[in-house]
């Protein structure tokens, strides 16, 4: 948002300093910008530096302590790692979820563009429809797919498959991952039911940013990598791949960001003690501890720590294409 | 080796043919040009020899061993693009290394075959350059050196030289018959280009709407060719319409013999085609053949000039060179135009003409 911001008042002056006039759409448009994205940032920013007071509202200040609570706890004799741990966690679901997104997402959407128009088309609007479905309401759906009394537990204990993991003992494996309790199986909570259910929720996402990029794809390279003697994977290995890098990473980062403010399905699937920042900022803010200025600060760690990735995904791939050049 | 032959070979999708069952024989070490107008299934059928689509019927035969089936990856032909289909990602070195890479070859030696080859084509300075950098003839030879890193037993060219412009086409057209010969590499080019075909091909195949309409090399289908379509398509040709009459052929304004005996019943229509070359405008012209005429246009074309003439039996055009004695010709003139025996080619009358 501040990115934006910047790029465009720099352009109001230079379109306005020639003309010696000023130009009311641009001042306007410049203005909204300002009112709509920089002061509300500002204004977190703000309240990050204030203090809370105990038993009552919080006051304006210029204090640090809330960063330093974030980063060593607000004991300096006790230090704790409890938010720092909760940025790995933000940082750990958003990773892998959006791996396992765009990873699966790719063979899917290399097969459908290699689909008829039309299956295409259907394939498409299918999964766009499929975005309107709120996070609330694909987890409500997960939850309960994976809940213990009613969802997949349940079929695994009724079909019998339970017995059948316990026989082979592949049941002590899954015990030792915590996706199960002495009787059963249990997703509930787990980092496999949250990351599932992250991957689930920006697959169409990934399946809309991948599509472009292989839609595009040459088809006469695919089928001059085949009479060259390239197999069917080899051809993905050795032409799909190399050529939609860019897109593949773009895709993972875009996923990552949003993943890192995801809630709702954090909050129904993982265990407490593994909780988000995402998940502590509204608790600070709206939920039981009531302290707006260390749910700022926190906010404030967040989008640096989001936009500090951007960044250096941005600069590697840079790298990687003047390399390649 | 082993000649690649196609025994009723045949493609259609879903209601539509695009290749009618076709029986062709590409010989060890020869040329084949593909040639026929867009549409009319010359690359569905370098496409079925490339293994990239299945036949609907028929066999596809390299010596004694059935392809017919086997999967494009696993016939190693190599083929030239249209788009040339170069991989942008690759270097010109890596592009042309890309068959032997995933083969499994070791880098000294792809390395030392990827120098080989683009020294071949006269490109060894480009080897670390991108895709990107290179020209489009550049690309064109890229892509055969690439093509050819894998030793196919047949080389495959799609419309080769359609991205590169009049002067380079000539060029390349020669370049890669020469090439082609120094390799003795059986070769199969498409295009719509007859003097393309007639350049590099040993052996040419007209084709029209999905059926092979002529199969010979270039001078017998130029000199001979077997209907009127492939009369039209292969050169210039003029097409007059008449009747069959003893032998003879009776167009409106007069009748013309022939060399030999026409094989039609007396009453058949028929069209008489003569190449513009090869009607004749001077005085001293011998008797009989001759119509009347009368200039409508003329067009210098540099070494000749053609002729625009309007018959009693209708519009012509005669090629005329222009030598030491060339004699000037003016619109609304009339003259005589004689149609040497010899020339003629009569063909029933039909619609394949308008086609072409």
């Amino acid at each position: 948002m501040s990115v934006s911001t910047a790029d465009i008042t720099p352009g109001v002056a230079a379109e306005a300093a020639p003309a010696k006039r000023w130009n009311w759409g641009t001042i306007g448009f410049a203005l909204v910008i300002v009112i709509l994205c920089l002061v509300p940032f500002i204004l977190v920013m703000v309240i990050s530096l204030g203090e809370k007071i105990e038993g009552a509202d919080w006051r304006w200040s210029l204090s640090l302590s809330n960063y330093q609570r974030f980063f060593v706890g607000a004991n300096p004799e006790d230090v704790s790692f409890l938010y720092l741990q909760r940025l790995w966690y933000s940082f750990y679901y958003a990773v892998i979820a959006s791996l396992l997104a765009v990873a699966t997402a790719f063979p899917f959407v290399y097969l459908m563009t290699r689909q008829s128009r039309r299956a295409q088309t259907i394939w498409l609007v299918f999964l766009l429809s499929s975005v309107s479905l709120s996070e609330v309401f694909v987890v409500m759906g997960w939850d309960i797919l994976l809940s213990n009394r009613s969802g997949l537990p349940m079929v695994f204990k009724e079909t019998g498959l339970t017995d059948w993991l316990k026989e082979v003992g592949w049941f002590q494996q899954l015990r030792d991952w915590g996706l199960a309790n002495p009787r059963n199986v249990r997703f509930k909570p787990s980092e496999f039911a949250t990351i599932i259910t992250l991957a689930y929720l920006v697959w169409p996402y990934a399946v809309i940013l991948l599509y472009p990029a292989l839609a595009r794809l040459d088809n006469s390279t695919l089928e001059a990598a085949r009479t060259m003697g390239a197999r069917p994977l080899t051809v993905v290995r050795t032409v799909v791949l190399p050529s939609v890098r860019l897109p593949l990473l773009g895709a993972v980062l875009l996923l990552f960001v949003f993943l890192m403010g995801a809630y709702v399905a954090i909050t129904v699937f993982a265990h407490p003690a593994k909780h988000t920042v995402a998940v502590s900022v509204y608790e600070a803010v709206r939920g039981a501890t009531l302290n707006a200025p260390f749910g700022a600060a926190q906010a404030i760690v967040l989008l640096v720590v989001a936009g500090a990735f951007l960044v250096a995904a941005m600069w590697l791939s840079r790298l990687a294409e003047r390399r390649a050049a | 080796m082993a000649n690649l032959t196609l025994q009723r070979v045949s493609k259609s999708f879903g209601r539509f043919t695009a290749v009618e069952p076709t029986d062709l024989t590409f010989r060890h070490g020869e040329l084949t040009a593909l040639l026929g107008p867009s549409g009319c299934g010359k690359t569905t059928l370098l496409r079925m020899i490339a293994g990239l689509e299945m036949p609907s019927s028929g066999r596809l035969m390299l010596g004694d061993d059935d392809i017919t089936t086997r999967p494009a990856h696993l016939r190693k032909f190599g083929m030239v693009f249209q788009s040339f289909a170069l991989f942008p990602h690759l270097s010109v070195a890596e592009n042309v290394a890309y068959s032997l890479k995933i083969s499994g070859v070791g880098r000294a030696e792809r390395e030392e075959t990827a120098a080989r080859l683009l020294d071949m084509v006269q490109l060894s300075p480009f080897a670390t350059r991108r895709i990107g950098e290179l020209s489009g003839g550049q690309r064109q030879r890229v892509a055969i050196a690439r093509a050819l890193a894998q030793e196919p037993d047949v080389f495959l060219l799609d419309e080769p030289m359609s991205a590169l412009d009049a002067k380079l086409r000539e060029d390349m057209q020669v370049e890669l018959r020469l090439l082609q010969q120094r390799l003795g590499i059986t070769t199969i080019v498409v295009t719509h280009d007859q003097r393309e075909a007639m350049t590099m091909a040993d052996q040419i195949v007209v084709m029209s709407q999905g059926r092979a309409e002529q199969i010979g090399p270039p001078q017998e289908i130029y000199n001979r060719p077997a209907n009127a379509f492939v009369a039209s398509f292969i050169g210039r040709a003029n097409f007059l319409d008449g009747q069959v009459q003893s032998g003879q052929v009776q167009v409106p304004g007069t009748t013309l013999s022939l060399d030999a005996p026409a094989s039609f019943l007396d009453g058949a229509p028929v069209s008489v085609a003569i190449r513009p070359e090869k009607a004749w405008l001077d005085g001293d012209m011998p008797d009989g053949n001759r119509l009347e005429a009368k200039i409508t246009f003329v067009r210098d074309v540099g070494p000749t000039r053609d002729i625009y003439l309007e018959t009693p039996a209708g519009a012509l055009i005669v090629e005329y060179a222009i030598g030491e004695n060339a004699r000037d010709f003016h619109v609304g003139e009339s003259l005589q135009v004689h149609l040497p025996p010899g020339a003629l080619h009569v063909f029933p009358r039909d619609s394949d003409r308008a086609a072409a």
